[in-house]
């Protein structure tokens, strides 16, 4: 089955998607192993609302590229470098800091991202970005919640909340290297940086967390499907069924 | 017999509720929190074998379901521990009489999940089972319990019909589906039966519950409930109930069926189950890990609080 997109628009969504998707997967496996019930059940919670956006924004997809295929074709079909999500989602849960961090990071991207996609020439976007942002604000503000009590609560705490920043911050830097695509479908990428700058510095001094210079790294571009590691894995589990049962229906 | 005796009596009598704030024997409210935490910790524990394929769900929708499902029933976990909450015992100590041993969970969350037909069969069987035992307890005289439970009844529903979905898809996909589904039913109808508990003559609180009408019918009839309700499922599957004594009874109006493994259910019970040790490592491991955060969110609490004053 040929699963490659061609459409312009659709290959900048399916970068939406995907990064969905794959966050909803991390979170999915903080599933019974929260701090404690009420997060458990909150971090479910958003894991739902990343699928249900994915597969959402998947359908979009098909839609553009005539329905050869399916959002599960799309989730369960395609390889490692077929798949364009920012590697900052794929980042393992090593603690619940490094869970919040990534989460916090990446909420503030997409909020302002879908707010951008307000203004899409595509009514279906539109109604999907109305839909996502009512989520996302409560996204952002569990992340963020969590980002004071951590950086603010202990020593410990802060010590495991700054480690994480450290890490995490190195997959930032791809996501602002827009290319055409980006700088087509997205109504002001400029804005879109200064945006995730700002809240990131005001809200990491406010939480007693520093953001130390970090050298950019060589890392080639998730735009073009490169990854961290971590990718193989996640998909090897996550596509398991349908590959090994290819003609099973589910 | 005092007043307060008797104003307790008399709400039993007349199919009242208890509530937390009456007064109640000492023995009632035992009972009542070996029950409510046992069921609290059953949902908690029995998120971990849906858990195991939570990320190798075959298809976006059947992912969702699934997760959903789950957190419904850290959900029910949540409202149970918090009526246990009103009869005097906080979540710490309900946590920590889980981890010694003291206190119990249901036994079928000790089985493994081989195949992805097991969701299919734990929804269908296992949901099952709990859904006739919690639609009578709808009916238990300790208010914040019975309140509990009909709004868990509802979801229940759901995941049972979650369940059977799956074991429709498998039954009737291709061969070696239905053979994961045939085996998913082999390996869980035996140990869901007993979930309803041992037989009346054999179960140790039953009679004084009774009484007191935190149970409202016995373990047999339940369990009879609900063996007549899911064998012409099993029918409409094309699936074989693992029991060759499993057939309608004109006389009785129910399904005979075979005695049970009681010694494997006791085995179980006490410990030596195949998942029994991972279970509650995986829960120890889960709040040990995170004791740094709960312990910061309280520190945070303390200096906002200071703020604040």
């Amino acid at each position: 089955m040929d699963l490659t997109i061609k459409n312009n628009e659709a290959k900048f969504l399916v970068r939406l998607a995907d990064t969905s998707l794959i966050l909803g997967q991390r979170l999915a496996e903080m599933c019974s192993n929260g701090p404690f019930l009420e997060e458990d059940i909150a971090l479910s919670n958003i894991s739902l609302d990343l699928f249900g956006r994915a597969e959402e924004m998947y359908k979009i997809i098909c839609d553009i590229e005539g329905n050869n295929f399916t959002p599960d074709d799309l989730v369960f079909r395609r390889n490692e470098r077929e798949y364009f999500n920012i590697k900052l989602v794929e980042q393992p849960n090593e603690d619940f800091a490094w869970v919040i961090v990534r989460q916090f990071l990446h909420d503030i991207y997409v909020q302002e991202v879908y707010t951008q996609l307000l203004n899409s020439e595509n009514s279906e976007v539109v109604g999907l970005a109305q839909k996502v942002l009512k989520e996302v604000r409560y996204s952002y503000i569990h992340s963020k919640d969590w980002m004071e009590r951590l950086g603010l609560g202990t020593e410990e705490s802060n010590a495991r909340v700054q480690s994480a920043v450290d890490h995490q911050l190195k997959y930032i830097e791809e996501i602002f290297a827009f290319d055409e695509l980006d700088k087509t479908y997205l109504a002001d990428s400029d804005q879109l940086r200064s945006v995730w700058e700002n809240d990131v510095n005001a809200t990491l001094a406010a939480c007693n967390l520093e953001r130390k210079e970090i050298m950019p790294l060589t890392m080639r571009d998730f735009r073009d499907g490169f990854h961290s590691e971590h990718i193989g894995h996640l998909l090897s589990i996550m596509q398991y069924l349908p590959r090994a049962y290819p003609d099973a229906k589910w | 017999m005092d007043k307060f005796e008797k104003a307790f009596n008399d709400i039993i009598e007349k199919d009242l509720k208890v509530e937390p704030r009456d007064w109640m024997p000492e023995k009632y409210r035992k009972t009542l929190i070996r029950q409510v935490s046992q069921h609290a910790h059953s949902e908690i524990i029995g998120m971990q074998p849906e858990g195991n394929w939570l990320l190798r769900a075959p298809s976006l929708r059947s992912k969702q379901v699934l997760l959903a499902k789950i957190q419904d029933e850290a959900g029910h976990g949540l409202y149970l521990y918090s009526v246990a909450e009103t009869l005097g015992i906080s979540r710490q100590e309900m946590n920590a009489q889980l981890h010694s041993g003291e206190a119990k969970y249901s036994s079928i969350f000790n089985y493994p999940t081989l195949t992805w037909a097991d969701m299919g069969a734990v929804g269908w069987l296992v949901d099952g089972s709990a859904i006739v035992n919690q639609v009578s307890l709808q009916r238990t005289s300790y208010g914040p319990y019975a309140r509990g439970m009909v709004r868990i009844c509802k979801e229940e529903s759901f995941h049972q019909r979650q369940g059977y979905e799956i074991m429709v898809k498998m039954a009737f996909g291709t061969p070696e589906q239905k053979e994961m589904a045939q085996d998913a039913l082999n390996r869980f109808w035996e140990p869901s039966l007993m979930m309803f508990g041992p037989h009346d003559a054999d179960s140790a609180h039953s009679s004084q519950s009774m009484a007191w009408k935190i149970k409202r019918e016995s373990n047999d009839h339940l369990r009879q409930r609900f063996i007549d309700r899911t064998v012409p499922q099993a029918e409409y599957l094309g699936l074989t109930i693992p029991d060759p004594n499993i057939k309608w009874n004109e006389e009785t109006g129910h399904y005979d069926h075979s005695p049970f493994n009681w010694d494997e259910f006791w085995n179980v019970v006490n410990g030596n189950g195949p998942c029994n040790q991972e279970r509650l490592d995986h829960h120890k491991k889960a709040l040990s890990d995170n004791t740094w955060v709960r312990e910061a969110a309280a520190a945070y609490a303390v200096k906002t609080e200071n703020v604040v004053a």
